[in-house]
């Protein structure tokens, strides 16, 4: 069974070998959160190519969001190695991982937004990696930031809601602002964590559908957790499955079969 | 799963306690050790319980001898009332440095948003433990010492208790932030300062400003002590009245304190309500 899915692992990595170079290559990735706790992720290999959108797709508790949260290092990896935008993201120092990470829009489950703050002030926020301190005391974001944050709000369709409080908004409406915050960055990788398990099935659809619009527009590669397969297989070209751990399926969304979901949402039988 | 769950049997019956052996053993243990420590400490204080309850009468019968009527006419003089105004002057100005100092070493000694675990944490954990570690009189009684007699050293001890008071309250109310905000501005590459200043600070700025008003009602009850030892204003009255037996002036400043400190209580309650419904 085990040696299956490694075979049919590697054949999905062969049929995904193109030659354009790699975004983020990630090697052998574990993690564990102490010392003594359990292995969250257990060796992981994986690329994303510049015009990927791709899927990591598994059951609860099988260590998606914390392999999206390794990229940026939000979560410390104990082992394995990344690369994003040709730098080593594990030996960077605070200065040069937040320079790093300004490259890197996230988008989140719970939308994580500052809900005492505007819409405006949200999406402006996306600019804190070039923005000074003393600006970021007085909120003062050059004109240009401003201009683009307008733009913005007005290609996720809330130029209406620009002045209110972010925690006025619909649950749709405030992923928007994630949305239009992450893009404010200029970023050369998306990650998307979970970004639609907060919203209804219709509203899911379009928000997917805006950031794959905007994704191929923009020419970026997104990295996606998301545990509805059905939306993964409709809007993500190539689809990882993990199990507890371990990478169970890497390939073309089309090379998907019922047998290898049966494989990566199989219960352990203990 | 090819086994089955076992029966159970009949004769067995499930059994279940609140309590399992150790935690019973813990609890109940470490509440005859309170109650074992307080009769020793009655016992070894000689405390007479007698005495203690008749205390009760003998002090009514004091206050009516010596201490009444109040002296009103003195705590009225035109001195006397600038002394308050001193000491409210002192509260103010002591809790707003404190509130301002507070501030900065409440988020460096936040666990979850300070901007270095090894170096920034425990120099604000330090600050603040120092600041309250050491009584308000002490503060007084070190600043007079070196300051001299007066309002600076009183207003330089009200705002180290400031300090080790709101730092306190502040740092806690740090550390409940929803961190969400937090993880999305580290994700978009803001430095410490910056994720204080968007993360933290709309979360707590409602909270602060309700734990500033209090700062400042605490550092107006503690200015009428710090004034007795050497700071000015109502405390200095105080002393002085006390040191000459004038009983009856006393009883009217202490009067007097009741009805500011009552003020004060009632003001930073009513503001901090207000604070709490403007959300």
């Amino acid at each position: 069974m085990a040696m299956q899915a490694l075979t049919r692992c590697n054949a999905g990595q062969a049929t995904a070998g193109r030659n354009d170079m790699a975004v983020l290559t990630v090697k052998d990735l574990r993690v564990r959160y102490s010392a003594k706790g359990p292995e969250i992720l257990k060796g992981i290999d994986f690329e994303v190519e510049d015009d990927d959108f791709l899927a990591i797709i598994g059951p609860s508790g099988a260590g998606k969001s914390t392999l999206i949260r390794c990229v940026n290092r939000l979560v410390e990896p104990s082992g394995g190695s990344i690369h994003l935008l040709g730098e080593d993201v594990c030996s960077l120092n605070a200065r040069a991982l937040r320079g790093l990470r300004r490259n890197v829009g996230m988008i989140f489950q719970e939308f994580n937004l500052i809900n005492r703050m505007s819409v405006m002030d949200n999406v402006l926020s996306g600019r804190l990696g070039y923005t000074g301190n003393i600006r970021s005391l007085f909120r003062a974001f050059p004109r240009k930031d401003v201009e683009q944050a307008l733009y913005y709000l007005d290609r996720v369709g809330l130029s209406d809601h620009i002045n209110k409080r972010a925690d006025e908004l619909s649950g749709g409406q405030r992923q928007r602002v994630g949305i239009a915050r992450a893009l404010m960055q200029a970023p050369k990788l998306l990650l998307l964590d979970e970004p639609t398990s907060a919203l209804d099935p219709k509203i899911s659809r379009e928000v997917m559908a805006l950031i794959r619009d905007i994704a191929l527009e923009l020419k970026v590669p997104a990295l996606c957790n998301i545990h509805d397969v059905q939306l993964a297989k409709e809007f993500c070209n190539r689809i990882i499955g993990l199990q507890d751990g371990y990478k169970k399926f890497d390939g073309a969304t089309d090379t998907l079969r019922d047998s290898d979901l049966d494989d990566i949402y199989a219960m352990e039988v203990l | 799963m090819t086994e089955q769950m076992p029966a159970p049997r009949p004769s067995d019956p499930p059994k279940w306690s609140r309590y399992q052996y150790p935690e019973s053993l813990i609890k109940h243990g470490t509440l005859l050790a309170v109650l074992l420590f307080l009769g020793y400490s009655l016992h070894f204080l000689n405390v007479d319980i007698g005495l203690l309850i008749g205390a009760l009468g003998r002090f009514a019968g004091v206050i009516s001898e010596r201490y009444y009527p109040p002296d009103l006419e003195y705590v009225l003089d035109r001195g006397y009332l600038e002394a308050i105004l001193d000491t409210l002057q002192m509260s103010f100005l002591g809790g707003f440095a404190g509130v301002c100092l507070a501030i900065p070493l409440a988020w460096f000694s936040a666990w979850n948003v300070t901007p270095s675990r090894r170096l920034f944490f425990p120099i604000g954990r330090l600050g603040v433990i120092s600041c309250r570690a050491i009584h308000e009189t002490i503060w007084t009684i070190l600043f007079v010492s070196v300051l001299g007699f007066g309002m600076l050293a009183g207003v330089s001890a009200l705002t180290m208790f400031c300090i080790g008071f709101a730092g306190k309250l502040f740092s806690d109310e740090i550390e409940a932030i929803d961190m969400g905000p937090a993880e999305a501005m580290r994700a978009v590459g803001a430095n410490p300062f910056q994720v204080f200043l968007f993360a933290v600070v709309p979360q707590v700025r409602v909270a602060f400003t309700g734990i500033a008003i209090y700062t400042w009602d605490v550092a107006f009850r503690a200015a009428t002590v710090v004034g007795f030892f050497g700071g000015g204003g109502m405390g200095w009255y105080l002393k002085r009245n006390v040191q000459q037996l004038e009983n009856l002036r006393v009883a009217a400043i202490i009067l007097s304190i009741i009805a500011m400190v009552l003020v004060a209580e009632f003001l930073s309650g009513w503001l901090r309500a207000t604070v709490n419904r403007a959300k």
